[in-house]
């Protein structure tokens, strides 16, 4: 009879089981995800850490101000420098994965599936493996420290995870398009940019997005490949900050987090719909 | 994994495009070059050129000579390396179980429908999103002695009667580490599983649910079966990418207290940086093939190869 009676009604209700770990799982991970940020926030307006200690600390904003201003700090020329080595990195990455991503999903010749699964397998290097032998080699050509130094690896390092995401949004276009443009007399390069292009700007720009953020987040390759400001990125400078006293000023290094975190939620909670369906799609579809 | 877009370009449609490409090879050969350009040059080459390093002493202030194997003789008799290998592979087996435990739980929950899903969905992006040297950072803030919200929550809570050390025992840096890292990689886990569980189809956990299956019993016999493709990529990305751990570590730790959470990474690092290159390639050489045998295990073990051959 219990069987008969569960049969009946359970399809309609939401399971006991379910519904009972819902709101205190949805407790949960909001507080795990969000906790951490919380206080990052909280201390980059307080003068001091520990003022939950009854120590003498008040919110302000002076942290910003200082981080900002310092000319010893050189804050905004990590900025500038994550800014341009990451954004160039992702244009470019992006580009030649999309040149390649046509001849894998256009072009008929020996070893078409092979080439995107070698490519992929590449991003299984650990970084460490490849980072000693560049800065012996750039060492030599007198690299270390420029832009060059960080944005070459860079695009080698993030190129397959934008091929593979590009290579999932063409193959899902259909061939006859652009044979028809192929057709009527355009070359291979103008059916690539003014047709498949266009239609796969979304995959594209998933692949532009995550690849912004992997460059934007890397560090082994950028605390190795600069010696200072010049060249040095975001990461390496937040990583490197000491206070000029001994003790690490707390309140300007979470300002300094604060302000280079930022850009990067508000890509993603903006981009959301594009970064879930580029991560998903490597691992999924892919 | 291409093997369902290769079979979407059914076997007419590619005879059909041959037609239009007499120079097909000509286009692909010039499409491909930067890529290969770039990968050879900058991946493949260095990897090789770390081999042939390792095999050499290549110190800054020595000439260079030939030892053969010697370096990795020297590192598997040295108590640092192996520590260092240990702590690595003891890490790496915490975090990715940790990552893949909460990542299911987590995928399953956002996977069900109710007021606020959307916004989790998004919030969840916050951890993933920040650098991982600012996320380091701000976990050793957390951890810290006298003033760390974890000591004051622990203490003000009772759990504990005096604060605890965090960074300044191997045993708690431990854990320390692994909070941070499953933090910072639970939510990648969660979008690509969260992914997999929305590619199986309702029919089939509602056929299973009107026949009378539990949840936990549906959960073992139709959704984690299926999800088995995308679980295994899921924990080969995870596996490699927590085997070459190197931000987090030296930001929280510094391979501290007394070398004790020093990761390969971190060891190869310090070689370099003293201009070891010989010792340094050979650990890094040491890192990729633990990372390929992993991965390969893996394929194995899931029964990779077997499923690629079916669906062909």
């Amino acid at each position: 009879m219990k069987s008969q009676s569960r049969k009946f009604l359970r399809p309609v209700m939401r399971e006991s089981l379910i519904s009972w770990c819902l709101f205190p799982g949805t407790i949960i991970l909001l507080l795990f995800t969000l906790l951490p940020f919380a206080w990052m926030l909280c201390i980059s307006f307080f003068t001091r850490p520990d003022f939950f200690n009854g120590a003498d600390s008040h919110f302000t904003f002076s942290n910003y101000w200082d981080v900002l201003s310092s000319d010893s700090l050189h804050f905004l020329d990590f900025v500038k420098n994550s800014l341009i080595i990451s954004g160039l990195s992702a244009l470019l990455s992006s580009l030649i994965a999309a040149l390649a991503a046509y001849a894998v999903s256009r072009l008929h010749f020996r070893g078409r599936i092979v080439i995107p699964l070698a490519i992929l397998a590449m991003s299984m290097f650990p970084q460490i493996s490849i980072v000693g032998y560049l800065y012996q080699s750039f060492s030599s050509l007198g690299w270390i420290n420029t832009y060059a130094a960080l944005v070459l690896p860079y695009i080698a390092l993030t190129v397959p995870l934008a091929l593979w995401i590009t290579l999932s949004y063409f193959m899902q276009i259909p061939l006859d398009l652009d044979k028809a443009a192929l057709v009527d007399g355009a070359g291979r390069l103008k059916t690539l940019f003014k047709i498949i292009l266009p239609i796969a700007a979304p995959g594209i720009f998933s692949g532009f997005l995550l690849v912004f953020i992997q460059c934007f987040n890397e560090f082994l390759f950028a605390i190795l490949l600069t010696i200072d400001y010049h060249a040095q990125t975001l990461p390496v400078g937040i990583a490197l900050f000491e206070g000029t006293h001994g003790e690490i000023p707390w309140g300007n290094l979470m300002a300094a987090s604060t302000m280079a975190s930022i850009p990067l939620i508000l890509l993603a909670l903006l981009f959301q719909r594009f970064i879930v369906s580029g991560l998903a799609g490597g691992a999924v579809k892919g | 994994m291409l093997d369902s877009h290769q079979s979407q370009l059914s076997e007419n449609k590619i005879r059909s495009i041959k037609r239009y490409n007499s120079n097909d090879l000509v286009t692909a050969i010039l499409f491909l070059s930067p890529v290969i350009l770039f990968v050879s040059i900058l991946i493949v080459f260095p990897v090789i050129g770390t081999g042939i390093t390792s095999l050499y002493r290549d110190v800054s202030y020595l000439p260079k000579s030939f030892l053969g194997l010697d370096n990795y003789k020297a590192l598997i008799f040295s108590p640092d390396f192996r520590a260092s290998l240990v702590f690595t592979l003891i890490f790496t087996l915490f975090a990715v179980a940790c990552e893949t435990v909460l990542g299911l739980l987590f995928a399953l929950l956002l996977n069900e429908e109710f007021r606020g899903r959307n916004v989790l969905r998004v919030v969840i992006l916050i951890p993933w999103a920040i650098p991982t040297i600012v996320s380091a950072k701000v976990w050793k803030l957390i951890f810290e002695y006298s003033y760390g919200i974890l000591n004051v929550i622990i203490c003000g809570l009772g759990l504990s009667d005096e604060k605890i050390n965090w960074l300044g025992t191997g045993v708690t840096s431990f854990w320390a580490l692994l909070l941070a890292e499953v933090w910072k990689t639970t939510p990648f886990m969660i979008l690509i599983l969260l992914a997999g569980l929305q590619a199986i189809p309702r029919d089939l956990t509602m056929q299973a649910r009107m026949d009378g299956a539990k949840p936990i019993r549906r959960l073992f016999t139709i959704t984690l079966p299926l999800l088995r493709p995308v679980l295994l990529i899921a924990l080969i990305f995870r596996t490699v990418d927590t085997l070459r751990i190197f931000d987090l570590v030296f930001v929280l730790t510094g391979g501290g207290p007394g070398g004790s959470t020093k990761t390969l990474s971190l060891l190869g690092y310090e070689f370099f940086g003293n201009d070891r290159f010989g010792m340094g390639s050979a650990i890094s050489m040491i890192t990729f093939l633990i990372a390929l045998a992993i991965t390969l295990l893996y394929l194995k073990v899931g029964g990779f190869a077997k499923q690629l051959g079916v669906k062909q």
